[in-house]
């Protein structure tokens, strides 16, 4: 196979549950650090013609996913290192397949000379899976085996600065979660108490995990890496006991006990 | 039994020092041996608020690093017989202390029968405010009325309830204490600050006094009289019963309430 795919994403928050923008701005331009999933193509070959059509059979499958998806070009699978003339011709080629190709990894021999060639970024390497992703439909989170473990207790108060992870199981808090705490699980979060800082329920994807608090404060609250941040917390929610879970994409918020 | 009591905060300039001098010498007024000491090494200034700074010929790291003994060193105040200043070193940094030498040095104050060693620890959460809270076996936390301080002991509680040798040893953990300053209970009424119940709401720890906001303390730093010894201000007071509820006393907090303007002075102004 002269191409290999793979998806890498970060794991606590890869996006927001809630997009929507705020609309007044004072100066011309924000700039801000954001994190994204990237598509890496590692090439085995730069016969732009083999590229071609091996990503265009690959891509027929699922059409609308890599469409105009950006993508890194991952050159160190190459025997030896290219030139200009021939990352360039893979670049075209990879156009041409419908995606676009915004940088290359770190890695391999004379990757700078390229990027400054070709005026295209330097990406650090990837700690990408390894198994090729089935093109088919985006890869399926495994839900984290938790079966058996009983929860871990806290039960201090979670003091601003401090981090409490719960691996491959629930966290239980009986007492408060300070602003600028941090209390995460890869199961459910569960504070019986005021929650005033950020709690990250199914760290390691597992989107069937809560989390409940009594009395509701939350700073940033992430659900198997979707996440929302208040800024300012909704009165009906304020101050209430309240749960928060994934439907699909969509982070939900409401009332416990009505 | 040397009991080691750390005056921290995490924020600056929210008066650890003014109340590291003003409950030694409280401390010491009823008659204990105390030694207070100044952890903030580079930027020392205990020894300004303590009145001793023309005084001081050898310093803490003179001690850790052996250049001479800790009697030496210790300066016995002017005021009280009971009372000691071990000044920190203005040409040094905090990179000068190390954990051994800070150990030697309380452990010898312990053998010289001191009662209560003071830690004034500097601002931030760095080598020299982890030294000064290290060894402690309680922690009386400076909190202003005001967001990012009470922030900052939140952090600072954190700490001292994870990073302290009592906390490693699981010796019972510092005992912490929180002592409000620069408390005004005019803008509280109006809404604008913090009161003592949204502090201690949100630390979720009792108060062990409430200082209000006073001019005297400015006056206090300026002629080196810790503000404690000026009877008649409301500071003074409020840091004497800081000092007995230390001693396990329990007293009603005063000058939490806005003072009552009588009938005249509200009718002729005053």
């Amino acid at each position: 196979m002269a191409v290999l795919l793979s998806d890498n994403s970060n794991m606590m928050m890869n996006k927001p549950a809630d997009t929507s923008r705020d609309a007044s701005h004072e100066s011309a331009i924000d700039i801000r650090f954001g994190q994204v999933g990237l598509v890496q193509v590692r090439i085995r070959t730069t016969d732009p013609g083999v590229i071609l059509d091996e990503l265009t059979g690959r891509i027929a499958t699922a059409p609308r996913f890599f469409e105009r998806t950006a993508v890194c070009l991952d050159l160190s699978a190459l025997e030896k290192s290219p030139d200009v003339a021939e990352v360039r011709g893979v670049i075209d080629a990879v156009k041409r397949a419908g995606m676009l190709s915004i940088g290359l990894t770190t890695g391999s021999l004379g990757v700078e000379a390229l990027s400054g060639a070709l005026q295209i970024p330097v990406l650090s390497h990837f700690r990408a899976h390894n198994q090729s992703v089935p093109v088919v439909q985006p890869p399926v989170p495994q839900p984290v085996e938790s079966a058996g473990l009983p929860a871990l207790m806290h039960h201090q108060t979670v003091r601003s600065g401090q981090r409490v992870y719960a691996r491959n199981r629930d966290l239980v808090v009986t007492a408060v979660v300070s602003a600028g705490a941090e209390v995460m699980a890869d199961g459910c979060v569960h504070i019986y108490g005021p929650l005033r800082g950020r709690a990250m329920a199914g760290a390691r994807e597992d989107t069937t995990a809560r989390v409940f608090c009594h009395e509701f404060h939350a700073e940033l609250v992430s659900i198997a890496g979707v996440f929302r941040v208040f800024e300012t917390i909704p009165a009906d929610l304020a101050g209430k006991p309240v749960q928060a879970w994934l439907d699909g994409d969509k982070l939900n918020f409401g009332r416990i006990g009505g | 039994m040397t009991e080691i009591i750390v005056v921290t905060s995490g924020k600056g300039g929210v008066g650890k020092t003014t109340t590291s001098a003003s409950l030694s010498c409280g401390l010491a007024r009823r008659g204990k041996k105390v030694a207070v000491i100044d952890f903030d090494i580079g930027l020392r200034n205990l020894d300004l608020i303590m009145g001793c700074e023309r005084r001081v010929v050898y310093d803490f790291v003179n001690v850790i690093q052996g250049d001479c003994t800790l009697k030496q060193a210790l300066i016995k105040d002017k005021r009280l017989e009971t009372l000691y200043v071990l000044a920190a070193s203005q040409t040094r940094d905090k990179d000068a202390l190390s954990s051994d030498g800070v150990r030697r040095v309380l452990d010898e104050l312990a053998a010289e029968g001191f009662d209560y060693v003071i830690c004034d620890s500097p601002a931030g959460i760095e080598k020299g405010a982890h030294l000064a809270m290290y060894f402690a076996d309680r922690a009386v936390v400076v909190v202003n009325p005001e967001v990012s301080s009470v922030r900052d002991s939140d952090r600072i509680l954190g700490l001292l309830a994870s990073k302290t040798q009592r906390a490693e040893q699981g010796n019972g953990g510092v005992k912490e204490h929180l002592l409000l300053t620069r408390y005004s209970p005019k803008r509280v009424a109006t809404g604008e600050m913090m009161s003592v119940n949204d502090v201690k709401e949100i630390l979720g720890l009792d108060v062990i006094g409430v200082v209000p906001e006073s001019t005297d303390v400015l006056s206090a730093s300026n002629s080196g009289v810790p503000v404690i010894l000026n009877e008649a201000s409301d500071a003074s007071r409020a840091y004497d019963d800081a000092v007995s509820r230390l001693l396990g006393e329990s007293l009603p907090l005063r000058f939490v309430d806005e003072p009552k303007r009588g009938f005249f002075a509200r009718m002729f102004g005053g």
